[in-house]
């Protein structure tokens, strides 16, 4: 806060610092505060909320942090005439409102840590021999690699090409990693002193304020924390308006409730809202989208993604998402749920209920010879339908509530998931009786860190 | 179809895991009555009611007998048994070998299994029964249960204080103007029920997550075999040790949308730090599991409820069937999160008798057909 003060308290153009008070395309009044590394960004210190949901209480952005101030360091305009260069270029950059590279956006969740990195292909070569050593190492090692470490992989099969953000040309990409190799990341920022690098780390997901004080303490970084539902909004309208290299970024199932012609359509997120979206991560938050800047959280459940490897985990024994998957490929659960004709011995016409819904989830297990008969992949499917079915019932009952047509779905529990997709799919289609459709997106858990990393260049005029 | 009211007068709802039989032992038998009475038909009386147990799985509750009670001009007392759905043929090979069909009264059942074992009870003991929906049962019983004046304890109750886990009491409450309200029926799976008035009444939702999957998880996770045992053990775990909380999640509480630190994020949680990496899930107990398993199928069952009271407009929720028979510990989540989530708005109400309502409601049946 020291810093903010001594920031205002400078004047003129004279100093390192200046203060511009900007109108910015959203029709947002602020101070942006441009420091001379040419890194800016705008105070909310007016306490004007910028966000979606703007109606409810604390918005975490309205928190104005310098971030990019090294403490207590501030930057020798002179010097020599590659710092000089260096500090016309930042200028420039200044000018068109954009923050210096790398451009990250990061989304720490409970089980996953998602990462976008926008590498930029229009570096002139004036820029290319002013670069720092680190952020050229850094971009080589996130382009030149698809896994990092033993447990980070770049999804290549998602990167946006040729991408245009902030008046740069460049790839998107994708990474993700575990949160449990959170220090192992935290720690690779330090090695390659990605503090000395001046720019703005957006996180978000509730990561990002559980290991606030790690990125400060292990890597001197601080963190601008954002808000997660507002992040996936606004990733997944980004995504939606600039496409999939060409494709759509959305779908959905034709004919889900017939497996011979059930069959995968694009489609245009075209007059989006309302719609309500179901993000199935660990857990599950879902939300009713009236428009970009107005939405409500609905409600959610804990029964998630990570209820589903969890439980998996102890019942098989297997140790990740996709081994749990592929067991799940191979099983039948109806010899573990306990099925409406189990207990009827036919449908329950009354109620509309068929004889092979399932009535009691796992029904079948509190019978020892059951037990003993059913196989593991017989277990890893149930829970797999057991956790979908939930989110699906759930999903429903609120799209019912909202009145709201279009239900989409994303998040990581659905990466590689078809069995999920097309449940949820079916699901949507079949308790409503074909009034409720349901949508996939393929960029499914990234649209938080997306969201991060448009929020860091949310004052360009290019967006 | 004429229903035979002669004695015995039962009430059968067999459901997906347990049977449910209320039986109504009169008590103001003349001696000319008994004097007539047929030798099957008193044996009948004289074991049923001189037992509490039967065969190995068999239970009379008595603590929920009704005495005195008058029914269709009779004067008696109702009982309540119940045994597993599983030992139906052993029952059913008892009313053969009573000779249960020569005594010409109708057998009024409901529930799954009484289409389900329909064509049994006919082959096996030349019994027909008279099929009653389960859930006109339910509500039917439920109203009348409530409404039967008695000395002894309140059928209703509530907790105060459900934010006080170990410090919430027990109290009485009058379901008097009882309607609208949801009644939820917690057994193998849930239904979730809107209620206007004794005849009017619809099927909102369910789930399948109910008592079933409570029970039949923990037998997988913990190799415990019974509903009490699971129960036993989910009394002495913690579940924090196995779910991950916003806590966790977060560092705190994620304030913007009211989500206390505490608020289970994912359960049966697992991330790096617990169930993927087999030290974590070997130092976790099987009290903890079948705790976290209690947990999460309870919270889910209040999560569902409180969006259909809210969608409904309803504020009295009535939690009913056998998931909540001796499981203090899930009426206590249940009164808590509706209390808390609603920020008392809605309120947790229980009865009883538990999961005997649709018994009750097929007895009726017999004697009071619609």
């Amino acid at each position: 806060m020291d810093k903010a003060k001594s920031l205002v308290d400078k004047k003129g153009a004279s100093g390192p610092f200046h203060v511009n008070n900007v109108q910015s395309p959203r029709g947002l009044n602020g101070l942006v505060v441009v420091a001379a590394n040419g890194s800016c960004s705008t105070s909310n210190a007016l306490g004007l909320s910028t966000g979606p949901g703007s109606s409810s209480s604390s918005s975490s952005s309205s928190t104005f942090e310098m971030h990019h101030l090294h403490r207590g360091e501030e930057k020798d305009c002179n010097g020599s005439p590659a710092k000089r260069s260096r500090l016309r270029r930042r200028t420039e950059s200044v000018k068109r409102n954009r923050p210096p590279f790398p451009w990250f956006g990061m989304d720490i969740g409970g089980t996953l840590v998602k990462l976008v990195y926008f590498e930029p292909v229009d570096i002139t070569a004036e820029e290319e021999q002013e670069e720092v050593e680190n952020l050229k190492s850094i971009r080589r090692y996130l382009t030149s690699n698809v896994a990092y470490g033993k447990t980070g992989v770049r999804d290549v099969h998602l990167e946006l090409r040729n991408l245009t953000m902030c008046g740069r040309t460049g790839n998107l990409h994708f990474i993700r990693f575990p949160t449990q190799a959170m220090p192992r990341f935290i720690q690779m920022g330090r090695d390659k002193n990605f503090s000395s690098l001046h720019t703005t780390l957006c996180a978000t997901g509730g990561g990002a304020y559980k290991f606030e004080n790690d990125f400060r303490t292990m890597a001197d970084l601080e963190l601008l924390k954002l808000d997660e539902l507002d992040c996936l909004i606004r990733g997944l309208l980004f995504i939606d308006r600039v496409g999939f290299n060409g494709h759509p970024e959305c779908y959905y199932f034709q004919n889900p409730s017939d497996p011979q012609s059930c069959v995968k359509k694009p489609c245009n997120l075209d007059n989006h809202f309302p719609m309500l979206l179901v993000n199935i991560g660990s857990g599950v938050s879902i939300l009713a989208v009236y428009s970009e800047n107005n939405y409500k959280r609905v409600t959610g459940t804990s029964l998630g993604g990570g209820t589903f490897l969890g439980l998996c985990c102890l019942l098989t024994g297997c140790e990740t998402f996709e081994e749990a998957l592929e067991m799940a490929s191979k099983g039948d659960s109806t010899n573990v749920d306990k099925l409406v004709k189990d207990i009827y011995g036919g449908d329950y016409e009354r109620f509309g209920l068929q004889g092979s819904a399932v009535a009691s989830s796992f029904g079948h297990m509190m019978c020892k010879e059951k037990r003993d008969s059913i196989r593991k992949e017989d277990l890893a499917r149930a829970t797999l339908i057991t956790i979908t079915n939930n989110i699906g019932s759930i999903a429903r009952m609120c799209a019912v509530n909202e009145k709201i047509e279009r239900v989409v779905f994303v998040g990581n529990f659905l990466r590689i998931n078809t069995v999920s997709t097309k449940l949820l799919a079916y699901a949507m289609d079949f308790w409503s009786k074909g009034q409720l459709r349901a949508l996939f997106l393929e960029h499914e858990g990234y649209f938080g860190a997306v969201g991060a990393l448009t929020e860091l260049l949310k004052t360009s005029e290019d967006l | 179809e004429k229903l035979k009211k002669s004695f015995p007068w039962f009430g059968m709802d067999i459901g997906g895991t347990l049977v449910k039989l209320v039986y109504f032992e009169p008590k103001d038998i003349t001696a000319e009555e008994e004097q007539e009475e047929v030798e099957n038909l008193r044996s009948i009386r004289h074991y049923l009611t001189s037992n509490t147990a039967y065969g190995t799985t068999g239970i009379r509750d008595v603590h929920l007998e009704m005495k005195d009670l008058t029914l269709c001009g009779r004067t008696g007392n109702l009982h309540f048994i119940r045994f597993p759905t599983h030992d139906l043929p052993v029952f059913m090979q008892m009313g053969r070998n009573k000779h249960f069909s020569s005594l010409h009264t109708t057998l009024c059942a409901t529930g799954g299994g009484a289409y389900k074992f329909e064509s049994d009870f006919r082959t096996m003991a030349d019994l027909e029964l008279h099929k009653l929906d389960e859930l006109d049962c339910l509500v039917r019983g439920v109203l009348y249960i409530d409404s039967v004046l008695t000395s002894g304890p309140s059928e209703c109750y509530y907790f105060e204080n459900p934010s006080d886990l170990d410090h919430c009491a027990q109290k009485p409450y009058t379901l008097e103007n009882h309607y609208p309200l949801l009644l939820v029926n917690i057994g193998s799976g849930v239904s979730i029920l809107a209620v206007y008035s004794e005849n009017n009444y619809k099927r909102v939702t369910g789930t399948s997550l109910g008592g079933g999957t409570f029970l039949g998880l923990c037998c997988l996770l913990t190799g415990c075999s019974t509903f009490e045992e699971a129960l036993e053990m989910a009394s002495q775990g913690e579940s924090t040790h196995v779910d991950k909380l916003v806590r966790d999640i977060y560092g705190g509480d994620y304030e913007r949308f009211g989500l206390p630190g505490w608020t289970v994020a994912s359960s049966l949680f697992c991330d790096g730090f617990h169930m993927m990496f087999k030290e974590k899930r070997e130092s976790v107990s099987k009290e903890d599991l079948a705790r976290a398993t209690l947990v999460t199928i309870t919270n889910n069952i209040g999560s569902i409820t409180r969006m259909c009271a809210l969608n409904e407009n309803i504020e009295r929720v009535v939690f009913v069937g056998n998931f909540l028979r001796v499981n203090i510990l899930s009426m206590k989540l249940l009164a808590y999160a509706m209390d808390y989530w609603s920020k008392g708005q809605l309120k947790a109400l229980f009865l009883r008798h538990e999961g005997y309502f649709g018994a009750v409601g097929a007895l009726l049946g017999l004697l009071h057909p619609s």
